[in-house]
């Protein structure tokens, strides 16, 4: 559905159900250079499965209209926006990557008048998210030599065998980034290189917080999840063998089992 | 973090798609010969069914053998992901019925396989869509053709009978224009002689039982997407960015941008038409895939050994094959096909209809048969055997003379090949006078 906001319209997938206002509504938000896709299977399945889905698709991606934004506080600013809009009451949030930056600052600022954050399920997270210089001249120089550099550290395995039956995941990467809008890597790498605010971020969340990592990330090495989660008394953490960073895709099943843990508990 | 390096395609054609059996460690791609797949439970069959969860349910819509051949050949070709059929018809009809309908019109190069090109001439039409058929080499004629209701543009790498090469980039920049996909059948020349997405094809279809299989054992097929055509944004696929009615009022392009495509492909039509490729199918052709780059350069090595020698000989009236600088395409052959331009070609035989059945019926290792891409070298003469109902005007009509030979060379030793054609050509003449 597309959801106005100042004129604007934004895309988010329900899973073909209008938003019941009865239900708790789980959020995702996806990664650099992403889409709402990523999610497919998840959000797929709690949409049928007795909550409202919005999977969203950032500002300036895909169905998306407005332009890119530069930093996480201000993609996190507008997906408490759109929280409002929607009038999105018990809200689940959970994101990927750049997306786990975003949510994270979201849930810190969410006024919970408006709505009330269940749970925080960061995947594939680490903080803070610094860029190498190499992948970030490449983003800003040359994009599709950055999609592909990506698209290689973001896979565990290098010759696939991924559990979704016909499709090479990281044919579907590359091919997601190179449609997605100019600039957009070199703009969402620079938002999570510079992020900055995690720390104080975390001190403020009370509700479960779920981190779910590829034991084999490269990305964003699941060490550094793990000490996140020991850091907080709220915190959990699971980690999913044989998978790196596109873990959505790597195991969709394990990611779901993973967000139904915490979100059905 | 050492930098990154993509695997290649070697390596691809024999790992990708596959981890090794994680129950019994089996090497090999294991062949699960199997209909169907038990649940965990009824929430996990519904899963499926909604997809919801990935897995197989029904060997019609997916089974483990076949979706590492997907995997694989989607990854040599760098594309999404792929779906195998029953045969490269198939995948043919898979493609046109997966995103068009009635009042639907097709723009197809005229230099087609047979079988492509009834199915696009008589049967298609009944079903309301319509073909105008353009040389692949009439670039122009192929803009000109496009009407507003055109969904689909068709070519091979490499037409039929005369070797035509398309001009894939040229071609593709036309459908662009027109926000309408390009689909290139690329049996003649598999992923390791060309891949037609870096042309700027956004669809490519395999008649697996040629090259990609290799030893003429098995029927099958294969569609390719390369994820990059934007369905929603060219307002005219329906099939693909409007709620389906029949999958949940699924909106296809919404659910998986890259994937649209298939997933309809997939959920639609291997559903209702069912043509599914069996898992013993696709283990023959995994098997055919991990030497392919081995047997492509082989295949046209032997290739171009048999041509030299027919350029010697005085019975041989002209050969088509594009690497020889008298081929009209030959220019656009060494850019679009650097590593060669395979190994099925046609030369003219003086002497018409007897001296090409005096041929083809002398030889001992070439066999005498309508086939390409095998091991095993092949050959036939069209005026005494697929068209010999045909007069000599209609066959020139057709791009033939009574005295062509089409052959598809294979992998023996290159000097038996020589003998053996020695030999026939020497029964040609006698025939002949």
């Amino acid at each position: 559905m597309y959801i106005t906001l100042d004129g604007t319209r934004y895309y988010a997938y329900t899973g073909t159900h209008a938003p019941d206002p009865d239900l708790e509504t789980v959020v995702f938000v996806h990664g650099a250079s992403m889409d709402h896709t990523v999610w497919s299977h998840q959000s797929r399945y709690f949409s049928y499965h007795g909550f409202n889905v919005l999977a969203l698709d950032l500002p300036g991606h895909r169905l998306s209209q407005g332009a890119l934004l530069s930093r996480v506080e201000d993609m996190a600013e507008w997906l408490i926006g759109i929280l409002a809009a929607t009038s999105a009451r018990d809200v689940h949030l959970v994101g990927h990557s750049m997306g786990s930056l975003v949510a994270l600052e979201a849930a810190a600022n969410l006024d919970q008048g408006v709505s009330t954050l269940k749970t925080l399920s960061l995947i594939g997270f680490c903080y803070p998210m610094s860029v190498a210089p190499v992948l970030m001249d490449a983003a800003r120089d040359n994009p599709s030599k950055a999609y592909s550099m990506m698209t290689q550290w973001s896979h565990a395995s290098k010759t696939g065998g991924e559990p979704v039956p016909g499709f090479w995941s990281a044919g579907m990467q590359m091919s997601m980034m190179e449609n997605s809008p100019e600039g957009s890597i070199y703009c969402n790498l620079q938002a999570c290189h510079n992020y900055a605010g995690g720390k104080e971020a975390f001190e403020r969340i009370t509700c479960p917080i779920l981190f779910v990592s590829g034991k084999l990330d490269k990305m964003s090495p699941a060490r550094i999840a793990m000490k996140e989660a020991q850091r907080n008394e709220n915190a959990s953490i699971e980690l999913l063998p044989g998978c790196g960073h596109n873990i959505m895709f790597e195991s969709p099943d394990g990611v779901l089992n993973s967000l139904k843990g915490l979100i059905d508990a | 973090m050492p930098r990154p390096t993509r695997t290649r395609f070697d390596t691809l054609s024999l790992h990708a798609g596959q981890r090794p059996d994680p129950v019994h460690g089996a090497r090999a791609v294991p062949i699960y010969q199997t209909t169907s797949y038990v649940f965990r439970d009824s929430d996990h069959a519904a899963s499926l069914f909604n997809m919801e969860r990935p897995g197989h349910a029904y060997s019609r819509l997916s089974n483990p053998t076949t979706a590492v051949l997907e995997e694989r050949v989607a990854a040599l070709e760098d594309g999404v992901g792929s779906i195998a059929t029953a045969s490269g018809q198939a995948a043919l009809h898979l493609a046109i019925a997966t995103i068009m309908g009635a009042g639907s019109h097709i723009v197809s190069s005229s230099a087609i396989y047979g079988g492509s090109h009834n199915l696009l001439q008589y049967t298609l039409p009944r079903f309301g869509i319509d073909t105008t058929f353009v040389s692949p080499r009439d670039v122009d004629g192929i803009r000109q053709a496009i009407r507003p209701n055109t969904r689909l543009i068709f070519g091979e790498t490499i037409g039929n009978p005369g070797n035509d090469i398309m001009d894939i980039p040229a071609v593709a920049e036309i459908a662009r224009e027109h926000r309408i996909p390009l689909l290139i059948d690329s049996t003649f020349t598999t992923p390791y002689l060309m891949k037609p997405f870096e042309y700027g094809a956004s669809l490519i279809m395999h008649s697996a039982t040629k090259f990609l299989c290799g030893h003429g054992t098995v029927i099958g097929g294969l569609v390719v997407d390369h994820g990059r055509f934007d369905w929603e944004g060219s307002g005219k696929f329906d099939t693909l960015s409007e709620p389906y009615a029949g999958f949940h009022n699924m909106t296809f392009d919404e659910e998986m941008s890259q994937g649209a495509f298939l997933l309809r492909a997939r959920r639609e039509g291997m559903r209702d038409f069912g043509a599914c490729m069996a898992p013993t199918v696709a283990f023959y052709i995994l098997q055919g895939i991990e030497t392919l780059s081995l047997r492509m350069q082989r295949h046209v090595e032997n290739t171009r050994k048999i041509i030299e020698f027919l350029q010697s000989s005085e019975q041989v009236e002209g050969i088509s094959y594009p690497e020889l600088p008298e081929h009209p395409d030959y220019e656009l052959a060494k850019t679009l096909l650097p590593r060669g331009a395979g190994s099925i070609f046609s030369f003219s035989l003086k002497g018409g209809r007897e001296a090409g059945r005096a041929l083809t019926e002398g030889l001992d290792v070439f066999s005498h048969l309508a086939n390409v891409g095998d091991a095993k070298s092949l050959i036939i003469h069209p005026a005494s055997t697929t068209h010999h109902r045909m007069s000599a005007d209609d066959l020139l009509k057709a791009g033939i003379t009574e005295g062509t030979i089409r052959m598809s060379v294979g992998l023996e030793d290159p000097d038996d090949l020589i003998d053996d054609l020695s030999k026939g050509l020497h029964l040609a003449k006698k025939a002949t006078g």
